[in-house]
């Protein structure tokens, strides 16, 4: 096979950030005419092969081909040049010029003498712009356009010299269901006009209709490589997605004193980034010492909703606590109130020992209920009594989130919001956050909000489910029935 | 001799440009500011205990505090006045809001500064001196209010010092230089926090201004020169890094002594700046940044 | 395309402007013609400085660097050689140009403040140099020009008008330009406009020198109609700040509007002078409330109302 066949080829790809091994042995290649979906959750290195296919991080080992020539070490522009379009996630259109002119940004050459429009640019500019649908819209501003146009200025920029390679990284994040279909369509233009095409994307479900091949990445390292159906019944990547077997442990809702009003209700809520919708009409409730999932794939908006409830992020819509309205209020006396976050991006101090940061949690308590709380996180997750007097930023990504959760549990919150706990996490700790949440939930009156990806993990401690897929809840109910009812359309 | 005498004015300015950085960075750790008006809002603090002490007559202790009175709350008037409403606006883009900000806190200086220059005019004051007289160190006679200045910028920091690691709102001041976000999680108010930052940011700044005025006087055109010295330390220490700071606001005292002694007092802050080309160019986080 | 870049209000509007600017020495005082055309050469000031930093995104703290080294090597070799006019402001600019490229390495390798204090120390720096090397460049008094282009008010005024005419429709032109649309593209997002195949460091540098040319140039020509070159004119931090003032104040990103903020800003700052030391406070007074209350500028007030940002 000529390399004109395989116009991107990635050999042994190795990246290193510090003393993290970003991406770790990876190969792969496509053909012309052909799509494939480099898919991963978050921290498995994806980001890091986009960025060294582009350019924009330079590999520490390994080889990356365009068209049959070596680009590892390239600066960006020069292997754009060569013959890669991207089409960016987060696209920021210059806000002051015009569609056409937007477009006919992606026409122009590197030069710095380029003084007058050229007449042939804005017609080739024009062209993209028909075949992507967007003719009638050339002459307005981009502000004034609708999310889904965006998208699809931003995939004319990125073909528009024609290029043999295109990425393009998470294509339907913020798009409803009929422009997904309409942006999908466009993709499989570019596919058919014999260009390579690398879709980079959380989960495999969205993806699974448009590509041709899938290669799946976890903690840097590929897991499974094949066809759809190969990959989504490949041992590893169900475990890592889906957990094991499934398990269940629920106690009714009837169970449960406050039915009139429960301890948390969330009405029709709706959230927004800029244009893209993270969240659609929205609706939950959880009782007082109910344990209640939330699961979904990265991207679907666990985070926003939890920081919607924690007032950390605007909304529209309704969220109650025990009847009454959280709006207003600002996020630092939401938490004070006893509804805590465990993020998912954990925000601890850094610099601050474990030590130190619990007692920040325990902040308000007196000296000797701080040091009362202290000894049973102590006794709940012991491994931080070990390392009480260690760096928060030197402990390991297991020990880590067990502080961020013991940190939030210094504030004897009455609601705990739990945000993927177990990402990027090994078993064996795993395991002992399982045991922490078990007995939290049979000792304590605590009422907990769990999210995850992780359904393995979380069915044993739900006593109620809830699947969030792209921005909408899709299910409710008994955890017993989720393995009939949605299981294998989980992933 | 004259190596002693080097070494101890060094250290008296270099303790006083410490004070200064350490607020500086103070204000940029926590809240991401470069405070344009700094140097001003330190002569409006010297002319304030000028002004109370000398006119007024209320003598040298009043005097002071007053003046750290007068730095404190110009200092919250920044924030309220100029800082926070920039940073809370919806119309400016965010990678925009450090340079609005910037330029800003520059205007506020010079308007400040130029009041003073009307209202005082444009002379130099120096303030009444709480601490009299003449003292032989190691054989050389050395004013008692030089040592008076290094050793409250030492008291000022260690204050500064245990307060950040020793109490409760100090570690949430700390905390939310490391990790904003984190803070509000805890159920601490980021907005409390702000205002405090910037009154203590203010009382030091104040502190130093008064001292300043009483070591080596003030005029209202030392305010750019001011805020030109504490960001050039602050930059050679490393942008949020206090220690850095500190040791920085050293090297740029000792240099500039040294010049001023053995060279020519006109050329003094010649080598600081060249250091500060040198950074630039080969380590542009400075020292010891974070950033 | 270009059709409609040529006849779109900001153009049609500026030339109206201009021509019945060159008609007032017909009518106005000497006074007056002075004024303005020292703001005249401002107004190019601020437009170079909008080009860097409402395109490249650049903020240069220190603009009086590039326009120093373009007033006092020109006012210096004069003084010393006197060579030709022409050939002195050549130096200047030639100077001006050195400087922005030797400004421009370390900016471009660091990001945030820290290229900002790079530029104010760049000011410090050469404003200390003209005060220690006083017998060359005169320090804090000043440096006498023997040369000036003329003494004529009325030919002085008309020059400035016909510099800043010429300048504001080359850097106009070139922000509506396709490499104009780079620059911003590059100021705005470099990473996405590199992945669209633009060497941003290249885009960048040219647009240092871009505004080093202009700066050094207006700088060179202000000097020789001073007939004097100081540092309180041409290097002063205060200086500094009325032409970014003047830019922020017309609305950034418009290069017309650059022009147009630093001419209102001048005349203000004259027309408040019998107030004495209170000019400069009111002055700063409303250049600040412009930046908390407006700041898309005047420019962006009238935009604003025409078309969303």
């Amino acid at each position: 096979m000529s390399a004109a066949d395989v116009p991107l080829e990635v050999k042994g790809l190795y990246k290193r950030f510090g003393g993290l091994t970003a991406v770790k042995d990876v190969s792969f290649s496509i053909k012309a005419g052909e799509i494939l979906g480099l898919i991963g959750p978050n921290g498995s290195g994806k980001s890091t092969v986009m960025k060294s296919i582009l350019g924009v991080e330079r590999p520490d080992g390994g080889s990356v081909r365009i068209n049959g020539v070596e680009v590892a070490g390239w600066p960006p522009h020069k292997i754009a040049r060569l013959g890669v379009g991207m089409v960016f996630q987060h696209s920021r259109p210059l806000h002051r010029q015009t569609v056409l002119e937007n477009i006919i940004l992606g026409l122009l050459p590197d030069k710095l003498l380029d003084f007058f429009p050229d007449p042939a640019v804005e017609k080739r500019a024009r062209e993209i712009a028909e075949r992507v649908g967007l003719g009638a819209a050339l002459d307005r501003r981009p502000s004034t356009l609708p999310f889904a146009d965006l998208r699809k200025m931003e995939i004319a920029k990125a073909i528009a010299r024609n290029p043999k390679v295109v990425l393009v990284d998470e294509p339907f994040a913020g798009l409803t269901a009929r422009e997904t279909a309409a942006f999908a369509k466009l993709i499989v233009e570019m596919r058919d006009d014999g260009r390579a095409v690398l879709i980079v994307d959380h989960n495999v479900k969205s993806v699974s209709a448009l590509v041709d091949r899938i290669y799946a990445m976890y903690v840097g390292e590929r897991i499974a490589e094949g066809s759809v159906q190969e990959v989504m019944q490949n041992e590893t990547v169900r475990r890592v997605y889906l957990g094991g077997a499934l398990e269940t442990a629920a106690r009714p809702e009837s169970a449960f004193r406050d039915v009139q009003t429960p301890f948390l209700s969330v009405d029709r809520l709706n959230v927004f980034y800029g244009k893209a919708q993270a969240l659609e009409d929205v609706s939950i409730h959880v009782h007082h010492g109910e344990f209640v999932a939330i699961v979904g794939l990265n991207g679907a908006g666990k985070t926003t909703l939890f920081n919607a409830i924690s007032g950390l992020t605007p909304y529209a819509g309704e969220i109650r606590r025990q009847g009454r309205s959280l709006r207003g209020k600002t996020a630092a006396s939401i938490a004070r109130d006893g509804i805590v976050q465990s993020p998912e991006g954990r925000e601890l101090f850094t610099e601050m020992t474990v030590r130190e940061n619990l007692e920040m949690g325990g902040g308000r308590l007196d000296e000797k209920d701080r040091l009362e709380r202290l000894e049973w996180l102590f006794d709940l997750f012991p491994i931080l009594k070990a390392r009480a007097n260690q760096t928060a930023g030197t402990l390991s990504g297991g020990e880590q989130q067990m502080l961020t959760i013991a940190r939030a549990l210094m504030m004897r919150p009455d609601l705990l919001i739990l945000d993927e706990p177990t990402l990027g996490l090994a078993p064996v700790i795993m395991e002992q956050i399982s045991k922490a949440l078990e007995r939290l939930r049979q000792t304590t009156p605590i009422t907990v909000l769990l999210g995850e990806q992780n359904v393995t993990f979380a069915l044993p401690h739900a006593d109620r489910v809830y699947v969030l897929e792209h921005a909408r809840i899709v299910w409710e109910g008994d955890p017993s029935r989720f393995a009939s009812e949605i299981g294998e359309r989980y992933l | 001799m004259l190596f002693w005498q080097i070494l101890i004015d060094g250290f008296a300015i270099s303790s006083l440009y410490a004070l200064g950085a350490t607020g500086f960075t103070l204000i940029f750790g926590v809240t991401g500011v470069l405070n344009l008006s700094h140097g001003a809002i330190m002569v409006a603090a010297a002319v304030a205990a000028w002004a109370a002490a000398g006119s007024l007559g209320v003598g040298s202790y009043l005097g002071a505090a007053f003046g750290v009175l007068t730095g404190l709350l110009l200092s919250l008037a920044t924030y309220f006045l100029v800082v926070r409403r920039l940073q809370r606006s919806q119309r400016i883009r965010e990678e925009e809001k450090e340079i609005f900000i910037l330029t800003a806190t520059l205007l506020w200086g010079i308007m400040i500064q130029e009041a003073i220059a009307y209202l005082y005019t444009n002379n130099a004051k120096t303030v009444l001196p709480i601490v009299d007289g003449v003292v032989s160190i190691v054989g050389v006679r050395t004013p008692a209010n030089e040592i008076f200045t290094a050793v409250v910028c030492w008291l000022t920091i260690g204050a500064l010092w245990l307060f950040v690691n020793r109490t409760r709102a100090g570690k949430a001041v700390l905390a939310a230089s490391m990790n904003p976000r984190g803070v509000t999680l805890l159920g601490i108010e980021l907005s409390v926090v702000y205002v405090a930052v910037w009154a203590i940011y203010g009382a030091l700044a104040g502190t130093a201004g008064v001292l300043l005025g009483m070591f080596l006087g003030v005029s209202s055109y030392s305010a750019g020169p001011l805020t030109a010295s504490a960001f050039s330390i602050v930059v050679l220490g490393g942008l949020g890094s206090v220690s850095g700071s500190l040791i920085a606001a050293y090297v740029v005292g000792y240099l500039e002594t040294l010049t001023a002694y053995l060279v020519s007092p006109a050329y003094r802050a010649i080598p600081a700046l060249l250091l500060l080309v040198v950074v630039m160019y080969v380590r542009p986080r400075g020292l010891l940044g974070r950033r | 395309m270009l059709r409609r870049i040529l006849l779109s209000p900001p153009v049609w509007i500026s030339l109206i402007v201009v021509l019945v600017a060159s008609t007032l020495p017909l009518y106005v005082s000497g006074y007056v013609l002075g004024l303005l055309t020292i703001a005249y050469y401002f107004g190019v000031f601020s437009m170079a400085w909008d080009l860097l930093f409402g395109f490249a995104n650049e903020v240069n703290f220190g603009p009086t660097f590039l326009i120093g080294l373009g007033a006092y090597t020109a006012g210096i070799l004069d003084s010393l050689y006197q060579p030709p006019i022409f050939v002195c402001v050549a130096a200047g600019v030639f100077a001006a140009v050195t400087g922005g490229i030797v400004l421009a390495l370390p900016a471009l390798r660091v990001r945030g403040p820290y290229f900002g204090l790079t530029t104010l120390v760049a000011v410090l720096i050469l404003q200390n140099f003209i005060v220690v090397a006083a017998e060359l460049t005169g320090g804090e008094i000043g440096l006498t020009v023997p040369d000036v282009i003329s003494i004529d008010d009325k030919i002085n005024y008309w020059i400035s008008l016909g510099f800043m005419a010429a300048s504001g429709a080359i850097l106009y032109g070139l922000s509506r330009s396709p490499v104009g649309l780079i620059l911003q593209a590059s100021g705005q997002d470099a990473v996405q406009a590199g992945a669209l195949g633009f060497n941003v460091t290249k885009h960048k540098l040219a647009a240092f020198i871009v505004s080093a040319f202009f700066s050094g140039l207006a700088g060179a020509l202000m000097v020789f109609y001073l007939g004097v070159a100081s540092v309180g004119t041409f290097v002063d931090v205060t200086v500094g700040v009325q032409v970014i003032i003047g830019a922020v104040l017309g609305g950034r990103r418009t290069i017309l509007g650059a022009a147009l903020g630093a001419v209102f800003l001048i005349a203000m700052g004259e027309a408040l002078r019998p107030l004495g030391d209170l000019a400069t406070f009111i002055v700063s007074a409303i250049a600040l409330a412009v930046v908390l209350l407006f700041p898309g500028g005047l420019l962006g007030m009238v935009k604003g109302a025409r078309e969303a940002t």
